[in-house]
């Protein structure tokens, strides 16, 4: 009981959009698809609405295809990035759309719209038109809209990202419990935000340049990344990237940084990697191999994000807590050889060898 | 939305206006240039063929040409008129007076009015003993003046009447421009201490040359039909100091009923108006874009 | 001091323009209320102090001696003008719609080559389509007729409604109606459903200048039509000969423009709101 892409290419223009995605959404489950923008996971949602038009590939659900039903038989719902509603409806009238063209019993259309709109808070908003509400509301009116349908496939595109962060945090909150409604439905939601996509996914599709990198639990995705790309996409501010070597002093980073090898690197063998850390794994030390000067620093809630160039590299740091550094403060970090991620040093840098996992899960 | 599906919705969509159009032009213009290598005419009504006889006498047709060199003058003459005066009254209504609903409502009327009709309550009030336009520039002792019974006053009545009908069109472009524009140049233009001079040369007419453009090839275009004000107000006259290639056409095809040289006349018309607009266009929106960056 | 010399020149120059722009409607108001006496006399502004009102000129057109009966016309204009523009409006939407929503390709015809083909109708001269129009209507036995009228009518207006309404749909989202065919709704229903209840602006800026042009063309009704069908413009410079009954005219004129001016200030609603910004460019 399953949505089962295959082989979904398209290309435009020369671009290829998709290049040949495959994967499979289960009913009753939350799937993230995470990528940078322009990565295709808009075009995959709109090709699997039926709102794009593909060159090759199959599309089937719970074993029938549809890739031929035009999008007003799919029975997808889709939430978009803006905050999209009726605009000569009421809030009500808007959640009811899709039911009322389902030709439902009026009775059930009022109970089914009520029960919805008390679920994303709107109760007492039902008569209000789209335009003489918040942004986040007409969010939520767009949410209840693809929620009360009950479909079997419901695609959300990046849903929060235009919300101020407060809203944002708030919405995602309340995201698991929404959707435990929807225990039939296929769920799709894109996103940028790996944070977003480890809270709320029971699967996580890592898409980059228009082609799937890596399928698999939250956990799994996040403690061992297959390559590069996805390391960088599925780490906040984006995994630190270091082009070395180990040789028989131990590793080499960036431009002369070195690092003694623990035991996991020590029987690799004696060539160039790349070498990956998370931002929050390094820290501030006084006694550091790396040392540089902050070029940028940035508070977001309780979390400051550190650029610090180096003579010996440049890295990014996440710290918890507040911390002031103006640009051109000079600082020491500490890099935890045994958490280092290496990598193939090549155009793909597919993963050779990852950190234990942090708290065993 | 370009999948198979979408086909049958797609065309259904287009189709009807797009067939639509073109069964009512498409016969009409295939039908005048057929026409116009007839040597059709009330002597000897039929479709025959007669090469290019009428295309070869119209070259030489001194009336004609000239006919054209007046039209363009006029479109030309009167389109600037009511940019210049459509700007003005745009800005004039557009912030800081008072009563400006009104006065935008009342700038607008003209252009509502039915220019035929219009023409023939102007012709009353240019008529030399019994209009009033003597009679008030008789208060300055200016006048009297043979508003349509001299060649060039003929010709500037007409052009004032133009005038007096299109400005508004001018004006509403203009306006709808002016009100669509950004704020922030204008603040940033007051923080510098820019008069309203130097503001309007360097921040309003570079944001609306865009629209400038638009409106004047908007209003080159209508103009290039004038006729409907030459037939009432003057019927081309005196002589033929006000006739236009429309009015030209006119008579040669419906009144001379000379049809396959009036078609070869209409066919060149549109020839050398498309060619004419074209040209016209491309060089607007040079020299706007190029004072513009 | 500056200031206020700017001030007075502005209010100069829109009052200047103002008595330009009313002149006509004055003179043909005044005018309407005389009688020959009136007329012959020499040019006379004041009734009751310079002239004998009369409502000769207003009775004239209904039925009275030495005028026309301006009923008619009046009528067959309204259907002509309505009706062409209704069907412009319904021809023009729909194409405007799809020239705005879906890619159309035949060899090297794109979208834009489409819309520039319904724009450059404008550019027809009157002239170039009269003789054919005479012909064709004749052929099909539409000469002279409302039902001739209105098909030559919607060859002049479905362009500016196409012009105006694709601009207008390209400012709608894409999104607003996709939604609706993810909702359920075939393209035709959700462009009824959801598109059209939000496009209701645009729709009425394309209906204004569709009555405009319809309502004030001339050489097309003057050319196509004689006896049984007669439109207003027609009628009234009709009236144009060399024993003008200026009374009559001047009424005539006046209850024939009046409809119009009144869109004026719809125009304006529109204009003030800033959503003609969107539907002119």
């Amino acid at each position: 009981m399953s949505l089962v892409v295959q082989e979904l290419s398209l290309v435009r223009n020369g671009v290829p959009h998709l290049g040949g995605v495959s994967a499979t959404f289960p009913r009753g489950q939350l799937t993230a698809v995470i990528g940078r923008t322009l990565a295709g996971k808009t075009t995959l949602l709109r090709v699997i609405a039926g709102l794009q038009a593909i060159d090759g590939g199959m599309l089937d659900l719970d074993g029938r295809p549809f890739g031929r039903l035009p999008a007003w038989k799919r029975d997808v719902a889709m939430v978009y990035q803006q905050f999209i509603n009726y605009p000569h409806l009421s809030v009500f009238e808007n959640v009811a759309f899709p039911l009322r063209k389902k030709r439902l019993a009026r009775t059930e259309v009022e109970r089914r719209v009520r029960e919805v709109l008390s679920t994303v808070g709107l109760a007492d908003f039902g008569k209000r038109r789209p335009s003489a509400i918040s942004g986040g509301q007409q969010q939520r009116v767009a949410l209840a809209r693809a929620l009360v349908r009950e479909a079997n496939i419901l695609l959300l595109d990046e849903p929060l990202v235009n919300l101020d962060y407060k809203l944002r945090e708030q919405l995602r909150d309340e995201f698991r419990s929404l959707f435990s409604t929807q225990e039939h439905s296929v769920v799709i939601f894109n996103t940028t935000d790996p944070a977003e996509a480890m809270m709320i996914a029971d699967q996580i599709v890592v898409m980059h340049e228009g082609r799937i990198a890596q399928i698999g639990k939250p956990a799994d995705v996040f403690e061992a990344p297959v390559s590069v790309a996805v390391a960088e996409i599925i780490n906040d501010p984006p995994m630190n990237i270091l082009a070395g070597r180990i040789d028989g002093d131990g590793l080499l980073l960036g431009e002369g940084l070195r690092l003694p090898a623990p035991p996991r690197l020590a029987t690799l063998p004696r060539r160039a990697y790349r070498f990956g850390v998370r931002a929050g794994e390094l820290a501030p030390a006084d006694e550091a191999p790396l040392v540089g000067a902050v070029t940028f620093s940035e508070v977001s809630g309780s979390e400051t994000t550190l650029h610090v160039a180096g003579e010996k590299g440049s890295v990014v740091l996440q710290l918890e807590g507040v911390f002031v550094m103006p640009p051109g403060t000079r600082i020491g970090v500490a890099i935890p050889a045994d958490r280092l991620f290496v990598f193939e040093d090549d155009g793909e840098g597919r993963l050779i060898s990852a950190p234990a996992a942090i708290g065993g899960s | 939305m370009d999948q198979p599906e979408f086909r049958f919705y797609k065309l259904s969509f287009l189709l009807p206006g797009l067939l639509g159009l073109l069964a009512v032009i498409l016969f009409p213009l295939f039908f005048t240039v057929r026409v116009s290598l007839s040597g059709w005419s009330a002597v000897s009504p039929g479709l025959d063929f007669d090469g290019l006889a009428n295309y070869r006498a119209l070259v030489s047709d001194v009336r004609f040409w000239q006919s054209f060199e007046r039209l363009a003058g006029m479109a030309v003459g009167t389109v600037l008129i009511q940019y210049i005066l459509g700007f003005a009254m745009a800005l004039l209504v557009w912030r800081e007076i008072r009563y400006r609903r009104f006065f935008r409502v009342l700038f607008l009327v003209p252009m509502m009015t039915t220019p035929v009709i219009m023409s023939v309550i102007w012709r009353t009030i240019l008529h030399e003993s019994l209009g009033p336009a003597n009679d008030f520039l008789g208060l300055f002792g200016l006048g009297p003046y043979p508003w349509l019974t001299d060649g060039s006053f003929a010709m500037a009545s007409v052009m004032m009447v133009e005038v007096w009908q299109w400005t508004p069109f001018m004006f509403l472009l203009l306006l709808a421009g002016l009100i669509s524009l950004p704020r922030e140049p204008f603040l940033a233009a007051a923080i510098d201490g820019a008069g309203p001079v130097r503001t309007f040369f360097n921040v309003t007419f570079p944001l609306m040359a865009p629209v400038s453009i638009g409106a004047i090839i908007i209003r080159l275009i209508e103009a290039s039909k004038i006729m409907d004000s030459v037939y009432v107000l003057t019927s081309g006259g005196p002589g033929t100091a006000t006739e236009t290639a429309g009015y030209y056409i006119y008579i040669r095809g419906l009144k001379d009923f000379e049809i396959g040289y009036a078609a070869a006349l209409s066919v060149t018309y549109l020839v050398v108006m498309i060619v004419l607009l074209t040209v016209i266009a491309k060089l607007l929106v040079r020299t706007f874009v190029g004072r513009g960056t | 001091m500056m200031p206020r010399f700017y001030s007075a020149l502005k209010y100069a120059a829109v009052l200047i323009w103002s008595a330009f722009v009313l002149a006509p409607f004055m003179w043909a108001l005044t005018t309407s209320f005389k009688t020959a006496n009136g007329v012959t006399g020499g040019p006379t502004y004041l009734p009751w102090i310079q002239y004998k009102p009369s409502l000769h000129g207003w009775e004239s057109l209904f039925g009275g001696a030495g005028g026309i009966d301006i009923v008619q016309p009046y009528i067959d204009s309204i259907i002509v003008t309505v009706g062409a523009s209704i069907i412009s409006i319904v021809l023009g939407t729909l194409a405007a719609y799809g020239l705005s929503r879906f890619q159309y390709r035949a060899g090297f015809v794109k979208n834009s080559d489409i819309v520039f083909f319904f724009i450059s109708q404008r550019i027809m001269p009157p002239i170039v389509l009269a003789i054919p129009f005479f012909l064709m209507l004749q052929f099909l036995g539409l000469l002279d007729t409302k039902t001739g009228l209105i098909i030559v009518y919607i060859a002049l207006l479905l362009p500016i409604a196409v012009w105006i309404m694709v601009d207008f749909f390209d400012g709608v989202p894409r999104a607003v109606d996709e939604m609706a065919m993810l909702d359920g709704c075939t393209p035709f229903e959700a462009f009824f459903k959801v598109v059209l209840p939000n496009s209701l602006p645009g729709i009425l800026v394309a209906l204004m200048f569709c009555l405009i042009f319809g309502w004030n063309d001339f050489f097309f009704a003057f050319t196509l039509t004689f006896t049984d069908t007669q439109l207003l413009p027609v009628a009234i410079v009709a009236l144009n000969s060399s024993v003008t009954p200026w009374w009559s005219l001047s009424a005539s004129a006046l209850i024939s423009v009046a409809p119009l001016v009144l869109i004026a200030f719809f125009v304006e609603r529109l204009l003030s709101r800033g959503t003609l910004a969107g539907a002119i460019r």
